[in-house]
């Protein structure tokens, strides 16, 4: 017999709380997974491993087919997304514009690539195809934020703006 | 009906029907690569693509479209051929041409259609995929870089098997068919996936790299495994079985399989295989020409001949139907023993007490085609699917499929509950019959049972102290059950039965039946009781009277006989009482005990190594003969290998000795078959030969009767766990632990306890773990799940170490303590 406390096995570790309440929220709702993980999604800020499980357990759909839907659709992220979410528009207008420059110093002043997120969270870096602003070209967004008429100097000033800016 | 014209050929198909159907039914081919006859159309591969003349313009895909009247449908067009090879070209672009190592050459879809459609060239050039092939698994290998997204994959798992193991993960040029997380495979590994595969990208492990498949002799035999019947080929060559091969057009099953029948074939040339007769010598052991062996056994057997009391024996019900007949006629007749008995009566007593009292017949009224028929089962135990699961496939088929209504009532929960609808009653370990009988009473009380059934006032009188409380369940939940079963058009009652349940006895056979026949379910299609039997004959060992009759001892009284010492002689065919009977100290001093035992096995047993004669017996596959399943199909089993090393087959054993004691002799077993037929009622007029592939459902005349069933009352032990024994998923029987398949997804004994127990008892899963009762104790792995509810312990029986029948003593429930070692 050993004495040992029984060894803890190294889980993801979240509060389901929310993740219930969008369920039940939803749970008689036919057709009802989009929601619910657009819900989660936008209690958790992303779809963690641990809420799929609950999913799959209360709605009695298969994990795996949750998965396919997650990977499927492009707005579901699963992993936990920065604070602020930089988008770089790579389209047509604003690539002739110099897209490619602006792109470039966010990764080096970021010290991130494309759909990646800074380790402190506060940043996710996204090249997108089209904001639908090309008369701003290049372009970026900061959230709701719109930049236009981007410069490789104006990199450092929206940086050093929203490094001062909270994080929740 | 719907008429229309398909290149020229008129034909008329039901209104459901598909150009594709139609077309197969008036013998038109059409290529496909992401249909199948047992899935949902899908439609996405474009193969099957075909010219309507009312829809011109376009292109449309048979597989998907349904047919109209007056439709004119041509299949072969310049226009189509040039379609259908564009779209092999395109598949081709990513398929790597790696054909001269890949298993499913010669049986590849694509692979045939492009030399079919003589595609040699392609105009397009692309990379090809680069995934990285999944080997995590001992049984499946997925190289997704040959996959050609038809889905069949996780349409089957999902649609048949109801495990759900792939989706389509990602977009566009990155989809792939992946798992959860796209992680290893971690499923059941039924293998359905490999065999609906049309490329190579799902392959056998087993088998690969073993022969081309074009190489393999194809026998189409019958599993040796549970007692569902499940048709299989096997693929064979120089004398060994090397895979199974999916034929979909074979049995009731449609050529599904589970991850026995698929994978777990390897015991039939596994090195573990006895090759030649053993003769203790010198207390040892020791090989012996067939002669002498032989010749040891005729003098004991002669002896005993004087004495038949002495005599007795043990068969197990993985004989076919000829030796099974043989053995009865040798030792009933000739010896003159009724000493006789299988598989302890905890697989047959259902059947040889309950059902031919309560029906008259000592087999199941129903068949296993009532299940899809049916409108609402009644399903005891979860693990109707862990026992039979291809029982499981065909109950998921009908709930999901043909809107049948699930109710399972069991000690614990299972894969059954989680299918859409299903309703779950957990009851109290062990109170199977006082839950029925609780439903009987209630379908009394509410004025539910069906009119002029006889012999209603004795079972008014017998079920009237039953109570909801007795089987741990609300009154409101029996009075549900019993209002949704009486009141269903067609109820369905599924009993599994085997050694693995002590407590699925003659009394709950009666309980059970006592349901079906108080609310008129018997005699109807789709409706009545279903025991399922543990083994693949476990039905023909009940025919064919493998049971004590008379005066004689069943197995129990044999133990009991061999410890007295009143048994002197015991022979045992196949049967493994060390490991499958209750209280394995017991049993194993008593065959210790006894004067002299000889034991025909593949192996050398827990109980071949304490016989005094040791014969080599063949397996299913190095025999013909057939097989009876639970819904009274007999079969044809047919010899695909020659016998291994010096084995004989049991018919060649006991037909010898037969001759030799002075009984009948045969020319080979088809001569058996013929006196069946003769002698025993239902298989009268049946021929091997007019079994032909499909096999024969003999009929029964049930004359239902009411019998009142004692329910016994188990008091639960304070502080103490209910061991409630059964089957796991992969194994069935002790012969399953000689295939690679099981063995490697569930190697050892465990013993599965609530999250709650666990976490009281400061247990996780994978500890070893202390099972402690009255008789013994054993030392298992752990599992840990919200399987089973508190309080309640679960455990295989099949496993030689750790087996749980050191610790069980046949009561339907043991109380146990658990410990952390």
């Amino acid at each position: 017999m050993s004495n040992a406390p029984a060894e803890e096995i190294p889980a993801e570790e979240i509060d389901l709380t929310e993740a219930n309440e969008v369920i039940d929220k939803y749970l008689t709702l036919p057709g009802n997974l989009m929601p619910v993980l657009q819900g989660i999604q936008e209690a958790y800020g992303y779809v963690p491993k641990p809420t799929i499980d609950l999913v799959a357990e209360r709605l009695n759909v298969y994990p795996s087919q949750i998965y396919g839907v997650l990977t499927f659709y492009a707005q579901f992220h699963l992993k936990p997304r920065g604070r602020y979410i930089i988008r770089v528009c790579v389209g047509t207008a604003c690539h002739v514009q110099g897209a490619e420059r602006i792109t470039e110093t966010f990764f080096g002043r970021l010290g991130i690539g494309h759909a990646e997120t800074t380790e402190d969270l506060r940043y996710t870096f996204e090249k997108v195809a089209c904001l639908g602003a090309c008369g701003m070209a290049p372009l970026a967004m900061v959230n709701d934020d719109t930049f236009g008429k981007m410069t490789v100097q104006k990199v450092d000033e929206i940086i050093e703006t929203y490094n001062a800016r909270p994080m929740k | 009906m719907v008429n229309l014209t398909i290149d020229g050929k008129q034909v008329a198909v039901e209104k459901d029907a598909t150009i594709y159907d139609a077309a197969k039914a008036c013998g038109i081919k059409i290529p496909i690569l992401c249909h199948d006859k047992k899935l949902h159309p899908f439609g996405g591969c474009r193969m099957c693509l075909v010219e309507v003349e009312q829809m011109k313009g376009r292109l449309i895909p048979a597989c998907t479209t349904p047919v109209t009247e007056g439709m004119i449908v041509q299949t072969t067009t310049d226009e189509i051929v040039k379609a259908r090879k564009l779209v092999l070209e395109l598949l081709l672009l990513k398929h790597p041409i790696d054909c001269p190592v890949c298993d499913a050459a010669g049986d590849c879809d694509l692979q045939n259609l492009t030399y079919e459609y003589k595609v040699n060239m392609n105009r397009f050039v692309d990379e090809k995929f680069n995934h990285e092939i999944d080997y995590e698994n001992p049984l499946i290998e997925r190289d997704m870089n040959r996959c050609i997204h038809c889905g069949k994959c996780a349409r089957i798992c999902d649609e048949i098997v109801s495990y759900g193991a792939y989706t389509f993960i990602n977009r566009g040029i990155e989809a792939k068919m992946g798992t959860e997380f796209d992680g290893p495979l971690n499923c059941e590994f039924c293998g359905s996936c490999v065999s609906v595969c049309p490329v190579g990208a799902l392959n056998s492990r087993p088998f690969k790299f073993k022969a081309r498949w074009w190489a393999l002799q194809k026998t189409k035999s019958v599993c040796s495994y549970c007692g569902t019947g499940c048709q299989l080929t096997l693929g064979s060559k120089d004398g060994k079985v090397l895979t199974t091969i999916y034929d979909e057009n074979q049995g009731f099953h449609n050529g599904q399989l589970c991850t026995r029948g698929r994978f777990g074939y390897q015991f039939v040339n596994s090195e573990k295989r006895l090759t030649a007769p053993l003769v203790r010598k010198n207390g040892k052991l020791q090989e012996a020409t067939w002669e002498e062996a032989l010749a040891e056994v005729t003098s004991r057997l002669s002896a005993g001949k004087s004495d038949p009391a002495s005599v007795a024996a043990l068969a197990t019900a993985r004989l076919t139907n000829e030796e099974l007949f043989l053995f009865e006629k040798l030792f009933r007749g000739t010896v003159g023993t009724d000493n006789i008995d299988h598989s302890a009566g905890y697989a047959h007593e259902a059947l040889t007490k309950g059902a031919l009292a309560s029906f008259g017949v000592a087999a199941s009224p129903a068949e296993i085609a009532d299940i899809q028929k049916s409108s609402q089962l009644l399903v005891v135990k979860s693990d109707a699917y862990e026992t039979h699961p291809v029982i499981g496939f065909e109950i998921n088929l009908g709930v999901k499929r043909k809107g049948v209504a699930l109710r399972i009532v069991s000690d614990k929960k299972g894969k059954l509950t989680r299918l859409p609808g299903a309703k779950t009653t957990v009851h109290a370990p062990g109170s199977e019959v006082a839950l029925f009988n609780a439903l009987c009473k209630s379908v009394i009380d509410q004025g539910l049972a069906a009119e002029g059934v006889a012999g209603l006032d004795a079972l008014k009188a017998a079920v009237a102290d039953a109570s909801a409380e007795k089987a741990g369940v609300t009154a409101e939940e029996i009075a549900a059950i019993a209002k949704e079963f009486a009141s269903a058009e067609k109820g369905l009652i599924i009993l599994p039965i085997g050694l693995g349940y002590p407590g699925h006895n003659a009394a709950l056979a009666n309980a059970a039946a006592n349901l079906a026949i108080l609310t008129g379910q018997v005699g109807k299609e789709g409706a009545g009781l279903l025991i399922m039997g543990e083994k693949n004959n476990s039905q023909g060992a009940v025919d064919m009277g493998i049971y004590p009759k008379a005066t004689g001892l069943n197995a129990q009284g044999i133990i009991d006989g061999c410890t007295s010492g009143n048994i002197k002689t015991l022979f045992v065919a196949g049967e493994n009482p060390v490991v499958s009977y209750p209280n394995r100290k017991k049993v194993e001093k008593a065959l210790e005990n006894v004067e002299f035992m000889v034991v025909s096995d593949l192996f050398l047993t827990e109980t071949a190594a304490l016989a005094d004669v040791v014969l080599p017996a063949c397996s299913f596959a190095e025999k013909s003969g057939t097989f009876t399943s639970l819904g009274r199909r007999v079969q044809n089993v047919r010899k695909a290998i020659p016998a291994i090393g010096l084995a004989k087959s049991d018919f060649e054993i006991l037909n010898a000795l037969s001759q030799s004691l002075g009984g009948a002799r045969y020319n080979n077993q088809g001569e058996v078959f013929t006196e069946i037929a003769a002698t025993v009622p239902a298989y009268k007029g049946l021929t091997q030969a007019g079994l032909k592939d499909e096999g024969a459902v003999y009929p029964v005349a049930v004359a239902a009767k009411l019998v009142p069933a004692a329910a016994k009352s188990a008091a639960p032990a304070a502080g103490k766990l209910a061991l409630v024994t059964g089957s796991a998923l992969y194994h069935c029987g002790t012969m399953s632990r000689f295939g690679e398949g099981p063995m490697y997804v569930c190697p050892d004994a465990y013993a599965e306890l609530n999250v709650a127990d666990a976490a009281a008892l400061k247990i996780v899963e994978g500890d070893q773990v202390t099972v402690t009762s009255g008789t013994g104790a054993v030392l298992v792995a752990a599992k840990v799940g919200k399987r089973v509810p508190q309080g309640v312990v679960f455990s295989p029986y099949h496993f030689g170490e750790g087996s749980v029948n050191t610790i069980t003593d046949g009561s339907e429930v043991t109380y146990v303590t658990v410990a952390k070692k």
